[in-house]
């Protein structure tokens, strides 16, 4: 079996060559207001090798579904290019006035918003929904805070009027003499400290008859939906995290640590230093999102308008649900795995990183192509070492 | 010092020790200390459920080896774990019909007492996972291997973290409780417990573990015809008494509770509320619907101010389409009796 390397762009045709997916994690920075996308299809590589017909919005010409990222306040531009030969349109539900309805087969339309509180997004094409969203139209939208400070001063990924007290205390106990928290408080402004979980799954088939021409029903999509492959930022299994070491001999690796598109997913770091994860569901599916080594704290949530709220209840959880177009942020405390026996740790004959999985419990999601545990929506973040 | 060799921690991961052939050891384990308990588990042991229908359903248990002979049985789920929180546990696992692990889900020991094969290693023969818990709560344990088949088919069971006072409090000093009850839901797709092959679909056959069409409904154990009046479901208390409710869900189903009396959520996930600014405990009136996503736990006191029975409703709903399994008829029911 071989692994997943190559995305064909504008394959509808049979016309492009592969690329490799040397995507620099696709990230465009805060300082950007102005953004540029492309919708197109593509035939994507699956973890098992399978190939599937996709569509995706790209930035410039091979960044699929790039994580936009811009601050609070800003007047943002976005133009999307219609590069399909059916109509597209775009949405970040919650920020209404971020709405491009519907966009013909090769024009380009326009969309100018300010940026709303800071907060998690999601951007997908509303067309025909949920039929575009789930062949791959979909993205993360990050909105950072200006300030994000609590009145005490600690950092946080929220802005001082929309942070409840909950949320506050929390971020306050972080590096702040509470014996739980030793360490360093969160820091922003540091992509090390602020990871991105966006899952989605695949059902082949569904792919398979859009590629073909047929005319499908979107209010018929839900019911018949039967993944048989998982992603968390569009990988899988094996590729979701790096492995140190793993690249130098290994022929079907083409990118190096520094490009991996993994490094947006993993968590790494030392014990003490806490780590956002923004988690959020582009699919049909939900989630049962379990992580091991330490329990996360969930900071955030949507109402019923999609719009992002802090959390009233800071749950400390090692599971949460994450159901269709859900987004909730979540910290990972880096605390010592605080059920090694005291008098081990750290621990002498067992080598740094410690690592730990990160999966859906679901574990139907485990699975790429019916098999293959656990090539599915899983990872695992790494403690290089302790305080 | 621990033999590391043939784990995660010596052997470089691949896209096939990460999936279809991942690391199988049996180690000393690292940084040992000496355990105030241990708990001997062997798996997997076989073992049939007959299901209301007459169908006989072939499930997969942990056997406590730690009950002496004559006084030990197999039971679905596998068999309890309690202890106390500060004790140094040694988990001994066992293996037998292949390789297994033992991950305590919930608990966060070192990665090599963690369970989960391509990070460190599975179990060939056997293994003392060492952990001391230190949060008291409700907590499971499962089989991480190849887990989508393993779990389903009934490697796990119920692990409960009492205060080191003992049963009685949910913590020290934190609210107590008179009666007990864990409430463990389960649902089975009878195809996937017709599988023998252990390491099914592990190397790239397409065996349909994406796919499940649950028929079977259980709750700790016992089929939904039996819920309402088995002793290991329904509960019984006097008037006064506290009950404690630690609430599981096994299944590969969102679980949709409704309660007919109120409640108070007191606990989640092995970890308490009500301790810190940042999570009070939440009080749930009777007849609110609330959801537990896989693996989820609540802990739940019930103090009913009248005598009376109250019922308990449980949906197994699909992670996709949000309805009620097997057409409808995926759904436990069970009792509060207050005398």
């Amino acid at each position: 079996m071989k692994r997943r390397t190559f995305m064909q762009i504008g394959a509808a045709g049979g016309a492009a060559a592969a690329i490799g997916m040397k995507t620099a994690s696709g990230i465009a920075r805060s300082s950007d207001t102005e953004f540029a996308l492309t919708i197109s299809p593509a035939n994507t590589e699956l973890i098992d090798g399978t190939w599937v017909y996709t569509l995706s919005y790209f930035l410039g010409s091979s960044r699929p579904s790039p994580e936009i990222r811009v601050t609070e306040g800003e007047e943002i531009s976005i133009t999307v290019t219609n590069k399909d030969t059916q109509t597209h349109g775009f949405a970040i539900p919650g920020i209404a006035s971020a709405t491009i309805p519907a966009i013909e087969p090769g024009a380009t339309a326009h969309v100018v918003f300010k940026a709303p509180w800071a907060g998690s997004f999601l951007y997908v094409d509303p067309y025909k929904e949920p039929l575009n969203r789930i062949l791959g139209l979909h993205g993360a939208f990050i909105v950072e805070a200006e300030e994000g400070k609590t009145p005490y001063g600690s950092e946080t990924p929220f802005s001082g009027p929309k942070q409840t007290p909950q949320v506050q205390a929390l971020f306050d106990a972080l590096g702040g003499g509470d014996p739980r928290f030793p360490g360093d408080q969160w820091r922003r402004n540091d992509l090390r400290r602020d990871k991105l979980w966006l899952f989605s799954q695949t059902d082949p088939a569904l792919n398979a008859r859009v590629a073909a021409g047929e005319m499908v029903d979107p209010a018929k999509v839900k019911a018949n939906f039967v993944p048989r492959y998982f992603t968390i930022n569009g990988l899988s299994g094996y590729d979701t995290a790096i492995h140190e070491g793993s690249h130098s001999d290994d022929d079907d690796d083409d990118w190096d640590d520094d490009d991996n598109p993994a490094g947006r997913i993993m968590p790494s770091g030392k014990e003490g230093e806490p780590c956002l994860i923004r988690t959020m569901n582009a699919g049909l599916a939900n989630h049962s999102v379990h992580i091991h080594g330490n329990h996360c704290f969930i900071l955030s949530g949507v109402d019923s308008e999609y719009r992002n709220e802090c959390a009233l209840y800071c749950f400390e959880r090692d599971v949460w649900q994450l159901s269709p177009m859900q987004r909730t942020d979540v910290l990972l405390p880096f605390k010592r795995p605080p059920d090694i026996p005291l008098s081990a740790w750290p621990p002498k004959d067992e080598p740094f990183p410690l690592r730990y999985v990160m999966h859906c419990h679901f574990e139907l999601s485990q699975t790429a192509g019916g098999g293959n545990y656990p090539q599915g929506a899983v990872t695992h973040w790494e403690m290089t070492a302790p305080l | 010092m621990s033999n590391l060799e043939d784990t995660a921690f010596e052997e470089r991961l691949t896209f096939s020790t990460f999936g279809c052939d991942p690391f199988k050891a049996d180690p000393r384990t690292p940084d040992r200390e000496d355990a105030d308990v241990t708990i001997r588990l062997e798996g997997a042991e076989g073992m049939d459920l007959r299901a209301p229908d007459g169908r006989k359903i072939k499930v997969w248990s942990f056997e406590n080896k730690s009950v002496p002979d004559g006084q030990r049985r197999l039971t679905y789920p596998s068999a309890p774990i309690r202890v106390r929180q500060g004790q140094i546990v040694h988990t001994r696992l066992s293996t037998s019909k292949g390789p297994h692990t033992v991950h305590h889900h919930g608990i966060e020991p070192s990665t090599a007492n963690d369970g989960v094969g391509h990070v460190s290693f599975e179990v060939g023969d056997s293994y003392t996972y060492q952990w001391q818990p230190s949060s008291p709560g409700t907590f499971f344990y499962h089989c991480h291997r190849n887990t989508v088949l393993h779990f389903e088919l009934g490697m796990f069971g119920l692990l409960i973290v009492d205060p080191p006072s003992g049963p009685g409090s949910i913590y020290e000093g934190g609210p107590t409780y008179d009666v007990e009850q864990a409430w463990v839901a389960d649902d089975m797709d009878p195809r996937f417990h017709a599988i023998s092959n252990h390491d099914a679909g592990l190397c790239g056959l397409d065996v349909g573990l994406n796919r499940f069409e649950p028929k079977y409904f259980l709750l700790s154990g016992v089929f939904n015809n039996r819920t309402m009046t088995d002793s290991r479901t329904m509960v019984s208390a006097k008037l006064g008494q506290r009950i404690l409710i630690r609430l599981l869900n096994a299944s590969y189903s969102i679980l949709r509770v409704a309660l007919g009396c109120d409640a108070e959520w007191v606990a989640c996930d092995g970890r308490n509320m009500g301790q810190d600014p940042w999570c009070d405990t939440v009080p749930i009136p009777a007849g609110t619907p609330f959801e537990l996503t896989t693996a989820q736990r609540y802990d739940l006191i019930l103090s009913p101010p009248a005598r009376g029975t109250y019922p308990v409703r449980m949906e197994f709903r699909h992670w996709i389409t949000g309805e009620i399994q097997d057409r409808g008829a995926g759904v436990v029911q069970t009792k509060v009796v207050v005398s």
